[in-house]
């Protein structure tokens, strides 16, 4: 009756994979016993992450690549046999007050955010939709989102615009794959002791305002949202689609 | 070595379900007994508990309870040894037009889906509290809502009220129960072959309602929900509280 997490013969495709959510996720996915191909900018995390995989027993395909480079992730698509689940994790923030926000991040955020993920989901799902056992075999996309895809914050104005671009991409993105048996659904993690958030709660002030707004009193863990991620890319998830799995610890439920 | 998928498993946890005669409450006892839980089944049908007491063998106590009668409920409730999971469970439905809703059936389904429900949460939380550790050890509180407690449908208002209701009982509890490290969440699924559903489906054109509006094309399984609901009771969703889990193959992402 229950339908354990399992990713045998099944391919993902990991985006962002050097470090934090990426790098984890990419990890639980090998684990869970799927052949992962990890993306990032930087060689030197890829290789590291690479041998954390082999670890698991897992295998896993390298490739250096700047997802805002649309040519060059097309390339690689083409160098792939096929593809089963896209974690789109590749992301930033930036974090300014509305009033001063630099036109350079803003184009930055939304290049990355928005545009970015968008070819990128676009460029996988019509690999995706190629093998002919599509339908049968079943296939799933995680776009990372953020609980600042459902609720603003203070100096996340970019943030919040890009990531709640990401919640209408995922429904709209599920409506029109669902006939493909291709799910799509988004993560919306509260803060997550990840490098990048690390160097946020340098800030006492701000990691006690975190804090505050998490009722279970915890930021998330890495594998918090990597076990999730798992769920949603394995058959246990089937019949859940357009959705947000929120991981806030109750963060957007007050 | 470094580990990113979490285990889902209820080892040395004690789930109450209640509804477990049948449907998803059945499914939800058998699926969370698979992963080690001790299951405390209450139903009405003494047949049907019998059965799923003869096909769980151990780990497995059986009490005849009508949910409904508060007295009762609350005296089992106080005898038990302890809780760690509770799946509220027990609700029905009575579709009927607007215009043409029963006084009597009204007063159904508020007492069985909102105040039977709302009084075993209650009931249960106090005794999930009387554990000393229960911050450390946590707790995981499962409401069966639906997706129509976020969209509405034909013939459902008195439905919709009450599971609306219910997603609201969801986040006032997470909110105030994170402290004690409990949990609450709930699930939204939408059709699910259960045999209410079946009943509902066998009419020609309800079915053609329903399949048009589900992107994935078909309803959920038991599995699908019962797997959610084990997720979400275990420590693989230690961050996850005061949300809801959709199910509904994107019915509500349109």
């Amino acid at each position: 009756m229950f339908k354990k997490i399992d990713l045998k013969n099944k391919t993902a495709l990991v985006t962002g994979a050097g470090k934090g959510l990426g790098k984890a996720c990419a990890i639980a996915l090998a684990e869970a016993g799927a052949k992962v191909i990890i993306i990032s900018r930087t060689l030197s995390d890829l290789i590291k992450v690479e041998k954390l995989i082999k670890k698991t027993k897992g295998s896993c395909l390298k490739f250096e690549c700047d997802i805002t480079d649309t040519g060059k992730f097309k390339n690689i698509l083409k160098k792939i046999k096929r593809l089963d689940i896209l974690v789109n994790n590749a992301g930033n923030n930036r974090p300014e007050h509305f009033t001063q926000v630099k036109k350079e991040n803003m184009e930055y955020l939304v290049e990355l955010n928005m545009k970015a993920a968008f070819n990128v989901a676009q460029m996988c799902a019509q690999k995706m939709v190629r093998l002919k056992s599509r339908k049968k075999i079943g296939g799933s996309i995680i776009n990372m989102s953020s609980q600042l895809g459902r609720v603003g914050a203070p100096i996340r104005s970019v943030y919040n615009m890009t990531k709640f671009g990401v919640e209408g991409l995922t429904r709209g993105m599920a409506l029109e794959l669902g006939k493909y048996n291709i799910r799509v659904n988004s993560m919306c993690p509260t803060f997550v002791e990840t490098p990048m958030v690390k160097k946020f709660f340098k800030n006492k002030k701000f990691k006690q305002q975190v804090l505050e707004n998490i009722p279970l009193g915890r930021v998330a863990q890495e594998d918090d949202v990597s076990t999730a991620v798992a769920f949603l890319a394995a058959d246990s998830s089937s019949s859940i689609t357009g959705t947000s799995f929120m991981i806030d610890g109750g963060w957007t439920a007050k | 070595m470094v580990k990113f998928l979490k285990d889902i498993n209820l080892k040395n946890k004690t789930a109450l379900i209640t509804g477990a005669t049948k449907g998803i409450g059945r499914s939800t006892a058998i699926a969370m007994h698979e992963v080690g839980a001790s299951i405390i089944a209450v139903g009405r049908n003494t047949k049907d508990l019998y059965s799923l007491q003869k096909k769980l063998k151990n780990r497995i106590k059986c009490i005849e309870c009508d949910v409904n009668d508060y007295e009762k409920i609350s005296k089992i409730i106080k005898n038990l040894k302890r809780i760690d999971v509770l799946v509220n469970n027990a609700g029905t439905n009575l579709p009927e037009p607007f215009l043409k809703v029963k006084k009597s059936s009204l007063e159904t389904l508020l007492n069985i889906n909102t105040i039977a429900t709302f009084n075993i949460a209650k009931l249960c939380t106090d005794k999930m509290l009387k554990l000393k550790n229960r911050k450390k050890f946590g707790g995981s509180i499962i409401h069966t809502s639906s997706m129509f407690g976020l969209v509405a449908g034909p013939n459902r208002t008195v439905y919709s009220m009450t599971k609306f209701g219910l997603e609201g009982l969801t986040k006032g509890m997470a909110v105030d129960l994170a402290k004690s490290n409990i949990r609450v969440n709930s699930v939204c699924p939408t059709f699910v072959a259960t045999p209410r559903a079946k009943k509902y489906l066998a009419n020609k054109d309800f079915n053609k309602y329903v399949l048009n509006n589900i992107p994935l094309g078909r309803i959920a399984t038991e599995s699908d929900v019962a797997t959610a609901i084990t997720y979400l009771a275990s420590d693989a969703a230690s961050m996850i509280t005061g949300t809801n889990i959709i199910i509904d193959g994107g019915w509500t992402a349109k």
